[in-house]
């Protein structure tokens, strides 16, 4: 009974289908592994056997010994996992909250490019022998969530006070901002001229200024780019959960998106709260351009003009894995870095190249958005050992659940026949 | 042969000791419905009490888990409609299933085309519509477009489309909710000829006026139970709402004299301008209502009663005029300032504006008031006291719904969310309550208690303000009446001296009166 009580549930429901959709897309992907191993001259059963097995265990891959793969805990993966975790969290959480508030953000990989921006030029550009670093870093952050929530709101406005459709307006916004981001790099002097790199911007680091690592190097000794970033994209994701779910204004942001007429009536300013959705979800996308080049430990392609950052797009996916639930996205954002983890492991220990897992990414999107029809399957299956046993009673004020169930009505007829 | 011993059998449609379950609640529980052939069987049950469920059974949307349905007193089989159309079976839906920018002849014809060599061949369909048309007084216009026609006119096109098809069995699902009483009076008439050319009709409503006059048995359902069949002719209104409703209902308002006091609605040369044309909507609309009184708002749809509702309650602007609400004035004030000042509005749509239908109960009942101090602090909502506030709401205006306050809106009944919207804005006790059609589309039980407690408002003192479309509601109930004729207040009447077919007349812009109130 218990158990039932628990399946029942809607949050149990929404992990199950997540869980359904992640192990179909990952057979699709073994099973695609297998197809161009027997098709490819070059790869072969016995690669293929490997690159499954790398797939569904990459995250714990030690190498290999003697052509053979060896597995176990491996720290340095999972500190990489969880620092490239961090941008897709916040992408994530920003497709999630806009769409929790009737908006659907595809532009979050704009807004992310505005964060890299702002975040990019203020920890470069400001002088770290004046201003402490971390005071830097900060102010890094922060410049990077506020250009996201500028850059968000833009389409938040068109579709307030112009009715204009927010998907058009965000492709318009991404493609601008990545032509514009482009530009501002090209003069901007902060190419990086070291060694034989080009067209990459400085670290962060080059400046002194990075992420502290809070620990977590210790934790997890031998990766090098874990840092605090994921402790900060844990804690949004609750602060963004709070949000949503206990406070007024949340209550007033969900109001407007699930029926902008009704909250009008109620007195809710329809517009200011659309604008407000879409900034947020913007400075969302920014904190996660923020974290991810604050941590000093990775260089910035700044020829952006020919092609959107990933991330955007991935937030997408780990929204909907995760059923736009801002504490399901920590999870399904991990678990979409595990995926790259394992891509890029079998591209190292086989002959397979690494863009497999980006087809299993895209199966995984795709059956995120059947998640809702594996759920309804769920439910009903759940639905047809619980007929028998609901009793047949309506909530009224007589009645409340755990009071004995309503008594019978009368017996059919009895008015019929009374007269 | 077959043929014949069908016509011998009574009973055209039986549908026997059906029983349809859904989760947490029995839909229809062992319900016998049988219905004769040439007779018009009214099938009379409030919001939830199962008839839709039962139609979509006959329609083959819903499979019973118990029950059989027999067609001239053979068992058969519906699975789904292709199933009811091919015995016969024909329904004109609640809210039309028609195509907009298609012609009436296209929309009568369409799924049952002929063809020739692929190419429509109307001319034989034109015919016979025509003849249709003729034979059961359905008057139509058959090039017109139907986003063009009015809602009359809709409906025959739906009955035609029926017809068409050579249907035996009419279902008319809560035909009358969208009609003006003259309308009305039409498809009584058309249900009649129907009847006389051998038709046997279904008729879902729960207007106990229409099916005393047009039924010639009846059906009652509560609650998912049937509760019996009777002659139209050896009943009356009262036995039936009764059976209905299963307790006495009060059918005619019960009220005492107004006391109006001070005056709390002021509003002077209101106009809107009208999204439509470039007239206003609303022209120069001025009028007072006070304290302990009910003035109503009469009219026939579309002469801008929701254009200046809206004004008044902030939805839309208005281009002229003032409105002071307790002394303040609100004509530019923000929605909020203005339910803040002291105004209720029971909204005219109740999907629309009225409920966030993906919300909870609970959600909606505090819709206007999360901000206030008992519910929330520094930003952060208080679930318990919306818990509480509801479980009183609840008890207090007895709305009924599956899994009470955590019942998502959306799956509650019509007549439950109505009374919830109704709970939701008396509660909030203000000195003015903006009241629009708050009885649209509901049953006896419900219409009775919503017009008790606007009339308990107004005995506490209230002013409230009623837009009705229902001559009956307008008669039973206001105190004053203002008749709204193409956006002007063509008249005042005072109910008790007032007759129904006066009204009528100024409804229809007849007859009006001058600044003085002498009639023109």
């Amino acid at each position: 009974m218990k158990l039932r009580k628990f399946l029942n549930k809607d949050g149990t429901k929404s992990v199950l289908s997540t869980l359904i959709s992640i192990l179909i897309g990952l057979l699709v992907g073994a099973i695609l592994i297998l197809i161009v191993g027997l098709v490819d001259s070059k790869l072969g059963l016995k690669e293929a056997w490997k690159g499954i097995r790398l797939i569904f265990l990459g995250l714990f891959s030690k190498g290999q010994q003697a052509g053979r793969l060896v597995f176990g805990f491996n720290s340095t993966n999972i500190g990489d996992m969880l620092f490239r975790a961090v941008p897709i969290i916040m992408t994530g959480l920003s497709v999630s909250l806009a769409y929790k508030t009737g908006l659907f953000n595809i532009g979050a990989s704009g807004q992310y490019l505005a964060g890299t921006t702002a975040t990019l030029f203020i920890a470069l550009k400001m002088n770290t022998a004046v201003v402490a670093p971390w005071i830097v870093w900060i102010l890094a952050f922060f410049g990077g969530i506020l250009a996201g929530a500028l850059w968000g709101a833009i389409p938040g406005i068109l579709k307030a006070f112009l009715n204009i459709n927010e998907v058009l307006a965000c492709i318009m916004t991404n493609w601008l901002a990545a032509n514009i981001v482009t530009w501002m790099f090209e003069g901007s002097g902060l190419q990086c001229t070291e060694g034989t790199k080009t067209q990459v911007i400085w670290k962060t680091s080059h400046n002194g200024v990075a992420t502290a690592k809070m620990g977590l190097d210790k934790l997890f000794p031998g990766s090098q780019q874990i840092d605090g970033g994921i402790i900060v994209a844990i804690l949004i994701a609750i602060l963004v959960y709070i949000l949503l779910t206990k406070t007024t204004l949340g209550f007033e942001l969900k109001a407007c998106g699930s029926n902008r007429h009704a909250a009008r009536y109620a007195g809710i300013r329809d517009k200011r709260s659309i604008v407000l959705s879409m900034a947020l979800a913007g400075a969302l996308a920014g904190a996660g351009a923020a974290l991810y080049w604050l941590s000093g430990t990775t260089e910035f392609h700044w020829q952006t003009y020919l092609s959107l950052p990933s991330e955007g797009f991935t937030g997408i996916a780990v929204a909907l894995l995760g059923s736009c639930n801002p504490i399901g996205n920590i999870f399904t954002g991990m678990f979409m870095s595990t995926l790259n983890v394992a891509g890029s492991k079998l591209s190292f220990f086989t002959e397979y190249n690494e863009y497999i897992t980006d087809v299993i990414i895209a199966v995984i999107v795709y059956l995120s958005a059947f998640s809702l029809l594996i759920k309804m399957w769920l439910t009903k299956r759940f639905k047809k050992s619980e007929d028998r046993r609901i009793p047949d009673v309506v909530y009224t004020s007589n009645n409340r659940p755990g009071d004995e169930p309503a008594p019978a009505h009368e017996n059919k007829g009895k008015e019929g026949s009374d007269k | 042969m077959e043929q014949q011993a069908a016509g011998a059998y009574p009973y055209v449609i039986e549908m026997l000791h059906i029983t349809k379950e859904f989760p947490g609640i029995k839909a229809n529980d062992d319900i016998t419905l049988q219905l004769k052939r040439g007779e018009i069987h009214a099938l009379l049950g409030e919001n939830g009490a199962g008839k839709s469920t039962l139609m979509s059974v006959l329609f083959g949307l819903y499979q019973p888990e118990k029950g059989e349905i027999k067609k001239d007193g053979k068992v058969v089989e519906i699975r789904d409609p292709n199933d009811a159309t091919a015995l016969n079976i024909g329904m004109v839906h609640q809210h039309f299933k028609l195509i907009e920018v298609f012609t009436v002849l296209d929309n009568i014809i369409l799924g049952a085309e002929d063809t020739k060599l692929g190419f429509l061949q109307k001319k034989e369909a034109r015919k016979k519509v025509k003849a249709l048309s003729e034979k059961y007084g359905l008057r139509i216009d058959m090039d017109a477009k139907v986003e063009d026609i009015t809602v009359g006119m809709q409906q025959r096109v739906e009955i035609l489309k029926m017809l068409y098809r050579d249907n035996e069995i009419l279902i008319f699902d809560e035909p009358t909710a969208v009609l003006t009483p003259q309308e009305i009076e039409e498809l009584m008439q058309i249900m009649r000829n129907l009847k006389a050319e051998g038709k046997s009709i279904l008729f879902i409503s729960h207007k106990l006026n229409e099916i005393m006059e047009v039924s010639d048995r009846v059906t009652v359902l509560r609650k998912g139970k049937y509760i019996g069949t009777v002659e139209t002719k050896d009943t009356n209104k009262e036995e039936l709402s009764r059976m209905m409703v299963g307790r006495p209902v009060q059918l005619v308002v019960e009220k005492d004299e107004a006391h109006p006091k001070e005056s709390v609605l002021e509003i002077k040369g209101l106009s809107v301008a009208s999204k439509l044309h470039k007239n206003d909507a609303v022209k120069n609309v001025s009028l007072t209502v006070h304290a302990g009184e009910i003035v109503c708002i009469a009219g026939i749809d579309g002469n801008g009663q929701t254009e200046f509702v809206h004004a008044l309650t902030g939805l839309e602007k208005a281009s002229a005029g003032s409105i002071t609400l307790c002394g303040k004035d609100i004509t530019k004030a923000s929605i909020r300032k203005r339910s803040l000042t002291g105004m209720s509005h029971i909204p005219e749509d109740r999907h629309k504006h009225g409920m966030v239908l993906d919300f909870t109960l609970e959600q909606n009942m505090v819709l206007q008031r999360y901000f206030e101090p008992e519910f929330q602090d520094h930003g952060f909502i208080k679930f318990g006291a919306i818990r509480e506030y509801t479980d009183g709401l609840i008890e207090k205006f007895d709305i009924r719904s599956g899994q009470g306050p955590v019942t998502k809106a959306r799956s509650m009944s019509g007549g439950n969310q109505q009374k919830a919207i109704v709970a939701r804005e008396l509660d909030r006790n203000m000195p003015l309550v903006v009241a629009v059609q708050p009885t649209r589309g509901l049953d006896v039980g419900a219409i009775e208690y919503i017009h008790s407690q606007l009339v308990k408002q107004r005995d506490e003192g209230k002013a409230v303000l009623l837009v009705s479309l229902e001559l009956e509601e307008v008669m039973n109930l206001s105190d004053r009446i203002l008749v709204m004729y193409e956006g002007e207040i063509v008249g005042e009447l005072d109910p008790k001296t007032t007759t129904t077919s006066e009204l009528g007349l100024y409804m229809a812009g007849a007859k009006r009166q001058d600044k003085e109130g002498k009639a023109e």
